[in-house]
């Protein structure tokens, strides 16, 4: 995933004369009556090395990947220790129902569980255990696991069947054990 | 089919990526075979092969088309009518599941004919059902309610002036797995058709006509199959619900972990439902190469054996012969100081229910004590190949690989109960594929004929050497197939039985290159985990080894006795149900069921799959190989690994097909075996008939440590016994 990082701080300080620079631009008085001076340091460049320093200027496009694990205030044990499973749900079988299937789903390791002395319930410590993410294909799930730091691994589904035309002559073929005798 | 969820619609899949690959597919395929008939859903274009039906057709690009009776794994039966939908220049609708498809069709499942067909459906159905939605267990998971919502009509004609009250049936008494509420019942004979096709058992059937008809089993029967736990998933609606899970949870509130069952050592793929910390119950996921949809019944239903005898704190025998319980700490400082006294004369004993993990643990830790005294409760021939190589102890033509076959010979096994999800394959391929079966052992019931070529240890060699009336229908077949229970290599002459077979195997010709003939049926879940890590079948080792401590891992089957061992032995048995293991043990550590740990099996064909956590072990119970783990650091011999991914990465480094999760790796070297096999010196014992233990369906239900705790299996056998005496 390409991103667009300000990383101009940085590399403004390896140019010592650019940063030069960059400080007179930001001028703090409202009214300079001198004469305009030729800066050296860009009268004595070459037409590339100008065009270098404009592109400097601008924001810079790191390709790769993100990782916003740092940012994104997940305490580390809830990153790094924790398993995430990337799968294809397989159709109900109590049901014959298809749309909620044939995307992509994550889901985290499963933590202790215990029962709270309060009231008798089910308790657990994992804010984590009911985050199931859908995504449309395998990769983006990788990509989302991998921006957050976590573990993952990609449990293979064999859901895929040959097809077969269905009839319903066959229940009545007079010499295939396919016959039909109760109704 | 109606809405797409809102998700979906962020991450922009309008379809999802399986209907759109079968579109593709669809019409990638039309330029190869010309003969594909165009036909239009809703306007779209879909290249169908002929004789594809309407409903099939839609649900190539993507379109649902309701259904109650309809079921793809069964055959069409075409009498709930909910799947009409208008075909243009038709003057009726047409039912889509049972019509095929001809040139040029404009099918259009969303038309107001279509939409007024389905809501007359409906109403139909709904006139006859009874209102109870919030007392039924299908609640939450039921097509009829589903479907009313999306394709009924938004009020009610239904008005009892005379106050008769709907229609009301008996419920019926199927047995102790399967509650019937029949007022319920929509006559979409899924449950008829699963019984007298994928069962076999043809019990189920309909008596009466329109509004007096009736599904049930003609006399008050037990519906006796092992199967029989599949008809629940089947019901479209509430009629057919599973008793031990009644009135205990609603779908909407339990948390689903996707598992692998290891009842037996097929490894269904299943769902553990839980809530409240148990599991409340365990429905099939679909696996098309293992289990397709469906699940036997121990695997279903021994659930609760989960929480009864189970060992929750560790244990150790005190002096008066008392097994008392202590904390981790005391336990685990007597047992490995037993174990460094005992030094190199240390032995461990895997049982069925063991996972890689924890056999990859205990070998480390006793290769590290200068032991190899490591073996298999159930025992498997050692000379010729042995164990060596993988072919020999596989099922090696895969679990999907047993439908295309036109002929299988058993040996010495009953499919049915030892493997019945390989016994409903085989059934399959009897049924459409006109498969042949013939058995050699003793008369079982498999539920399809077979022929049988008795129980003589004599016919294997006749078969054998080609003298047999049955050598040519082998050498004839296309694609024949061997499978060997693994119960007969376990006799005394195992080695020449196999050696017998693996010659058969060689000699037997095939037409397909990739075909495997030689085929080993394991009854056990962890028995090809045990072998691929080193793991010595048998328990000769420990008999012979003059052992100061022997660990055991979940053995319970009994393989070893108190006066096999030394008299100062001292017994660690460490699993999680007090059986026959523990009752010989001096010291306890209870360790993770199969739902309480992610672990690693290995199944009959060789395919690695892995268990997930779905609820915690009890009590002070520990998954088994961390118990390992922190025995070795207190014994000085510290195992190099500390979480699930090291010990995962040390599974790879011994065998990498391990972790490979989901695949089975292809085995080979069957020349090798079988000419390593020709060396030995064993005779094939011919007096000895062939025999199986498990013969009929009483047998099947109580077979390990889970399935002896169940109190449902109790009654399931209970139940066959009582229904063995009755006339009917």
């Amino acid at each position: 995933m390409a991103s667009t990082l300000l990383r101009t701080t940085k590399v403004l300080s390896k140019y010592p004369a650019f940063t030069k620079l960059g400080a007179s631009c930001i001028s703090t008085s409202a009214v300079r009556n001198t004469d305009p001076q030729i800066k050296n340091d860009i009268a004595l460049l070459k037409p590339e090395e100008v065009e270098h320093k404009k592109k400097l200027q601008n924001y810079i496009t790191v390709e790769g990947t993100t990782d916003i694990s740092t940012v994104t205030g997940i305490p580390e044990d809830f990153i790094k220790e924790r398993r995430v499973r990337i799968y294809e749900p397989a159709k109900n079988c109590m049901q014959s129902g298809t749309s909620n299937i044939g995307h992509w789903e994550l889901d985290f390791d499963t933590r202790e569980r215990w029962e709270n002395p309060l009231m008798g319930w089910c308790s657990s410590g994992d804010p984590l255990s009911n985050m199931k993410v859908q995504f449309a294909t395998k990769d983006e799930a990788i990509d989302y696991c991998e921006k957050n730091g976590w573990q993952y691994y990609v449990q293979e589904s064999k859901l895929d069947k040959k097809f077969k035309p269905k009839s319903y002559g066959v229940n009545f073929s007079w010499n295939k054990r396919t016959r039909v005798t109760t109704k | 089919m109606l809405r797409i969820t809102f998700t979906k619609v962020l991450n922009g899949a309008k379809l999802s990526p399986k209907h759109i690959y079968v579109a593709t597919r669809a019409q990638s395929g039309e330029v190869k075979k010309p003969e594909k008939v165009e036909v239009f859903i809703d306007d779209k274009p879909v290249y169908v092969e002929p004789g594809t039906t309407v409903l099939q057709a839609a649900a190539m690009i993507g379109v649902e088309i309701p259904r109650f009776c309809y079921h793809e794994r069964l055959a069409v039966a075409g009498n709930c009518r909910m799947c009409l939908v208008e075909v243009e220049k038709s003057p009726k609708p047409v039912a889509a599941c049972a019509m095929p498809v001809m040139k040029g069709w404009r099918i259009k499942t969303d038309s107001e004919m279509t939409r007024k067909a389905r809501e007359g459906i409906m109403e139909f159905l709904l006139v006859n059902h009874p209102l109870d939605c919030p007392i039924c267990d299908q609640g939450g998971e039921c097509d009829l309610q589903d479907q009313s919502m999306a394709f009924g009509s938004d009020r009610s004609r239904f008005t009892d002036i005379e106050f008769s009250g709907k229609r009301a049936v008996e419920d019926k008494d199927i047995g102790p797995l399967i509650k019937t509420i029949m007022t319920r019942c929509i006559h979409c004979t899924r449950c008829i058709r699963f019984a007298s096709e994928v069962a076999g058992v043809d019990d189920l059937g309909t008596t009466g006509r329109g509004n007096d008809m009736q599904v049930g089993t003609y006399v008050e029967k037990l519906f006796m199959s092992e199967l029989s736990g599949n008809i629940i998933d089947l019901c479209p609606v509430g009629a057919l619900t599973s008793k031990p899970y009644s009135f205990t949870a609603r779908p909407w509130e339990i948390r689903k972990v996707d598992s692998i069952d290891v009842l037996d050592a097929v490894g269904s793929n299943i769902i553990v439902s839980t809530r409240t910390g148990e599991v409340m119950r365990i429905v099939p996921r679909v696996n098309e190469e293992i289990n397709e949809e469906w699940l036997a019944d121990k695997s279903r239903f021994a659930y609760d054996g989960l929480k009864r005898q189970r060992l929750v704190t560790p244990m150790i025998r005190d002096c008066n012969g008392e097994l008392k319980p202590v904390d981790w700490e005391a336990a685990l400082l007597t047992v490995a100081k037993v174990i460094k006294n005992a030094g190199s004369q240390v032995g461990a004993i895997a049982g069925g229910l063991a996972d890689a993990e924890v056999l990859v643990a205990v070998k480390d830790l006793l290769n590290k004590l200068g032991s190899e005294a490591l073996c298999t409760e159930h025992t498997f021939p050692l000379d010729g190949s042995g164990t060596d190589l993988r072919s020999s102890y596989l099922l090696n033509n895969k679990i999907a690989g047993v439908e295309e076959a036109d002929l299988v010979l058993l040996i010495g096994t009953n499919p049915r109960l030892e493997a019945p999800l390989l016994n409903s394959r085989l059934r399959k391929g009897w049924i459409h594929n006109e498969l042949q079966v013939a058995l050699i052992g003793p008369k079982v019931d498999l539920r399809y004929d077979y022929e049988h070529l008795g129980d003589d240890a004599k016919v294997l060699k006749e078969i054998v050497s080609g003298r047999h009336q049955f050598s040519s229908k082998l050498k004839s077949a296309k694609k024949p197939l061997i499978i060997v229970g693994s119960e007969l290599l376990e006799r005394a002459d195992g080695a020449a039985v196999l050696s017998a077979v693996q010659t058969l195997a060689a000699n037997t010709p095939s037409q397909d290159k990739d075909w495997k003939v030689l085929n080993i049926l394991h009854k056990v879940a962890s028995q090809v985990a045990a072998f691929d890590i080193g793991y010595t079948p048998g328990v000769d080792k420990i008999r012979e080894g003059n052992l100061k401590a022997l660990l055991l891992i979940g053995a319970d089957e009994g393989a070893i006795d108190k006066s096999d061992l030394p008299q100062d032995c001292f017994v660690i048995y460490q699993g999680h149900h007090g059986d026959q293991g523990a009752s010989i043990a001096d010291a306890i550590l209870p360790g993770a069921a199969y739902t309480e740990k992610q672990a690693t099996y290995v199944n009959t064909e060789g395919r690695a799959q892995e268990t997930l956590v779905a609820v915690t072990a009890p009590g002070r119970a520990r998954e088994d190989w961390k118990i390992i783990r922190a025995l070795s650091e207190i014994i000085g011999a510290k195992l190099p690994y500390d979480n699930l991914n090291e010990i995962r990465c040390r599974l790879e480094e011994v065998a990498p097909h391990l972790t490979r999760y989901g695949s089975a790796e292809e085995a080979n070297y069957f020349k090798q075996a079988e000419q390593l096999a020709k060396k030995i010196k064993i005779q094939l014992d011919e007096c000895t008939p062939i025999d199986v233990k498990i013969k009929e369906l009483q047998d099947y239900f109580m077979t390990d440590a889970i399935t002896r705790a169940s109190p449902t299996m109790a009654k399931c056998v209970q139940a066959v016994l009582k229904q063995k005496q009755s006339k009917y």
